[in-house]
């Protein structure tokens, strides 16, 4: 492979039939002892209006009769070389410095002297000194293993992105699996019951986290007490997911407060209030409308309830919350009530941090609590990971705080238009990677890669594949 | 003190009398213009008024039609092409590429591609050949001539098997029946032309362009009939030229196609009836000649292989090289 040109931080690359590359590459430019890391995000043919015309004549002349050929100089099969030769458009990624990356690539390399080399990926990390203690083996780069590090997802938002069926949820329960073995406490809004299968392997046998994975149903196994809740829960709860009225919720913090004071809060006493409590008829009818809905929905139990502490007492732990088959109120309220507690034990310290995944998030909250979440709630150890197949349903906002994203295949024009406008890299390589990529092959970008975006085929999962779509024909 | 020369305040033509001598140094007659018909000339395209020069016929020539024989025959037609791809101090390197078309009943048949092939043109090699003595200087001399060495006497093999291998068919060949200096005597077109004959092959040669222009005149006749038709104009080219082979004509092998010069071994009616029969003919040009001429010239990619080939297998060291035109006229590009 030579250098064939550069403009701006993108060299091409010359390669002949015989030198392998594909998108996602690195390369190492070596030159009189400097060294200079590219990464190939594009390959096209080297292509001549003289060469496209050759081409075209060829096939024009051996369409219309048979040919013979003589070529004593076997010209010919170096002229198939040529039209065969390909251009690798590879973006300048960083230079090497003492035997580590460095950004300062000041120097041009000679097209003549320089040696174009593939960069193995453990080579790589042994530049960028990726290294950690608590591995999570995503699948192969290229030809080797490849592994992020739990430390890379902790305290750091994570997007995974793609268009459906491209294995978002693959590589999220691939990571939810190893947070989990790896003693990390993970909640998962999970919008197709689908991570329940985390439980079990694929042959049917139990799982390695088989003990530690917990199927939460709201109204069933998920069920608080109002005492656990918290009248700030609640009130959260009543505002965000059911809308109440700055008025009517006044009133109910009397009812709450009174009873409370009385030791008989519970679902009944407060429904009896409502009905019984000296109040305006409109802010009566809002009470007892709200009041329904949660009665309805059995999320609150008088006794006992689902507690965070007691499910996180043990070395690791996924919380998945079921949320297929509940309406979208129940949804919302759902999620309201999770987080407002889980944030209140952790700011009383009583949980440690956790790992939150929230899949098609847009669908249950609203855009402004997510950017709370993300900016607010980190702090107190809430780390988010996005799976969404609509890049354009997280704001800004958001992205500009991403510390990993996960691309899987997206090939819709104003997809890939949002993602290359709000990626950590650059939108050439966005484009075109992302655009070819197969099936469960994504393009991992962020701080879990060093900033240097790898493409990364995850592997097969181990677990039991639930969630997927029920078809009306039947192979 | 040496004395110091002022220019001149203003320099003149009229002064050194050049205006004068270069309108007296040829007659420029522009008067006799005047009224005339005219086409605009490119230098590198060979241009033919669309619908003639639109004079009136002088020639008393018979003009033939020629009707298509339906008979099975193979056609043959070769062309080929040569550039100098390299120079050395001593000589010059260079590479030829044939091309055989054939086609029978009406269809494209089968094509031959030969080469390419590299011949290095030096003192030592050209005086070993059997060469003329100031032919050989001048091939030495002149790339264009030596090209057209090249192409002569590969051409001329080519031919010369196909007349004695071919039976009962037609060799088509670009260009027209003319002894060439640069013919191996062994291979000449005049041996080619008598192994055609005696193997009962008709040998033709096809001009795309003639520089006489007296036969275009002479070819007015053809531009009134609607087919194929041809005119005999062997007393004008036979004066004219020296060497020429076969019966030479003016013909136009299609409906309202360009007037071609044909030279004809052999019966003349049967040959042209048979091609036209056995070839198809796009736009009055034989497409067995066409499909030659594509397969025999040089693409730029084969010449940039020929270069590396050059390099990789003869130990031979690249020197820059830099265009001396460019060098020096090239501060203003246009």
């Amino acid at each position: 492979m030579k250098i064939l040109s550069k403009s701006g931080n993108e060299l091409l690359l010359l390669a002949m039939k015989d030198d392998s590359a594909v998108k996602g590459d690195y390369m190492l430019i070596e030159d009189r002892g400097k060294s200079m890391v590219v990464q190939v995000y594009d390959e096209e043919y080297l292509s001549s209006q003289s060469l496209i015309e050759d081409i075209v004549k060829e096939e024009v002349v051996n369409a219309s009769s048979a040919e013979n050929l003589h070529d004593p100089l076997n010209i010919g099969s170096l002229s198939r070389l040529v039209r065969d030769a390909r251009i690798f458009k590879a973006k300048i990624r960083a230079a090497v410095t003492d035997g580590r990356l460095t950004s300062d690539v000041t120097w041009l390399p000679s097209r003549v002297e320089s040696k174009v080399r593939k960069l193995a990926m453990k080579e790589l990390d042994g530049l960028l000194g990726r290294t950690g203690v608590y591995p999570i083996p995503l699948g192969r780069a290229g030809d080797e293993d490849f592994e992020i590090f739990a430390e890379d997802l902790d305290g750091k938002l994570t997007i995974i992105t793609g268009k459906k069926e491209s294995g978002k949820s693959h590589l999220s329960k691939l990571l939810v699996k190893t947070l989990v073995q790896h003693g990390a406490f993970v909640v998962v809004f999970d919008l197709n019951n689908e991570y329940g299968g985390l439980r079990w392997n694929r042959d049917g046998t139990p799982s390695p986290v088989h003990d530690r994975v917990t199927v939460l149903e709201p109204g069933k196994a998920l069920q608080f007490s109002l005492d656990y809740c918290g009248k700030a829960a609640v009130a959260g709860m009543l505002k965000n997911a059911l809308d109440m009225p700055t008025a009517s919720m006044r009133e109910f913090f009397r009812i709450w407060d009174w009873l409370e004071n009385k030791r008989t809060l519970n679902i009944e006493a407060i429904g009896n209030a409502v009905n019984t409590w000296n109040i305006n008829e409109l802010v009566r009818d809002a009470l007892v409308s709200r009041y329904h809905v949660i009665q309805s929905s059995r999320l609150f139990a008088d006794a006992g309830g689902f507690k965070f502490e007691e499910a996180m007492k043990g070395h690791g732990a996924a919380m998945i919350i079921n949320m297929g088959e509940v309406s979208g109120t129940v949804r919302r309220m759902t999620v309201e009530l999770v987080i407002s507690k889980i944030v209140d034990l952790l700011e009383r310290k009583a949980i440690p941090p956790i790992f939150l995944v929230a899949e098609e998030a847009h669908l249950y909250i609203r855009e402004t609590y997510w950017e709370d979440i993300v900016t607010r709630m980190r702090h107190f150890g809430v780390y988010t990971t996005f799976v969404t197949n609509q890049p354009d349903a997280i704001s800004d906002g958001i992205y500009r705080q991403v510390d990993n994203i996960f691309l899987f295949n997206f090939t819709n024009d104003s997809d890939l238009d949002k993602i290359s406008r709000v990626s950590l890299v650059d939108s050439d390589t966005v484009r075109s990677i992302v655009r070819t990529l197969p099936q469960r092959q994504c393009l991992a970008i962020g701080r879990a890669v060093c900033e240097l975006p790898v493409v990364v085929k995850i592997a097969p999962a181990q677990v039991l594949a639930l969630g997927e779509t029920r078809k009306f024909f039947k192979k | 003190m040496a004395t110091q020369l002022n220019p001149p305040a203003s320099i003149s033509l009229g002064d050194f009398g050049i205006l004068e001598s270069v309108s007296k140094c040829l007659a420029p007659k522009l008067e006799e213009l005047r009224g005339k018909k005219i086409m605009f000339s490119s230098d590198d395209k060979s241009l033919v008024p669309v619908d003639g020069w639109g004079t009136k016929c002088q020639s008393c020539a018979t003009v033939t039609t020629i009707r298509p024989i339906r008979e099975n025959t193979m056609v043959a037609a070769i062309d080929s092409s040569s550039i100098k791809l390299a120079e050395t101090e001593e000589g010059g390197l260079y590479a030829i590429k044939c091309g055989v078309a054939m086609a029978y009943d009406g269809a494209a048949l089968m094509h031959f591609k030969i080469g390419p092939m590299l011949f290095y043109l030096s003192e030592s090699t050209i005086y070993d050949s059997e060469l003329d003595d100031r032919l050989a200087r001048l091939v030495i001399a002149d790339g264009d001539v030596a090209r057209r060495l090249i192409r002569v006497r590969a051409e001329r093999a080519i031919q010369f098997e196909l007349a004695g291998h071919l039976r009962n068919s037609i060799i088509l060949v670009d260009g027209s029946l003319r002894a060439s200096v640069f013919e191996d005597r062994e291979r000449s077109i005049g041996k080619i032309a008598e192994n055609c004959v005696l193997y009962r092959n008709h040998l033709a040669g096809i001009s795309k362009h003639t520089k006489l222009k007296v036969l275009e005149r002479a070819a007015t006749p053809l531009v009134n009939v609607p087919g194929p038709a041809y005119l005999e104009v062997d007393i004008i080219i036979k004066s004219l030229v020296k060497g020429t082979v076969g019966n030479n004509l003016m013909a136009r092998l299609g409906s309202n196609t360009p007037v071609l010069r044909i030279d004809v071994v052999g019966d003349t009616d049967r040959a042209l009836g048979r091609l036209l029969g056995n070839d198809p003919i796009a736009h009055g040009y034989p497409e067995t000649l066409r499909l030659a001429h594509h397969i025999s010239t040089f693409t730029s990619t084969e010449v940039t292989c020929l270069r590396c080939h050059v390099l990789n297998s003869y130990g031979v060291t690249e020197l820059a090289a830099d265009d001396i035109r460019r060098t020096l006229l090239g501060s203003i590009m246009v």
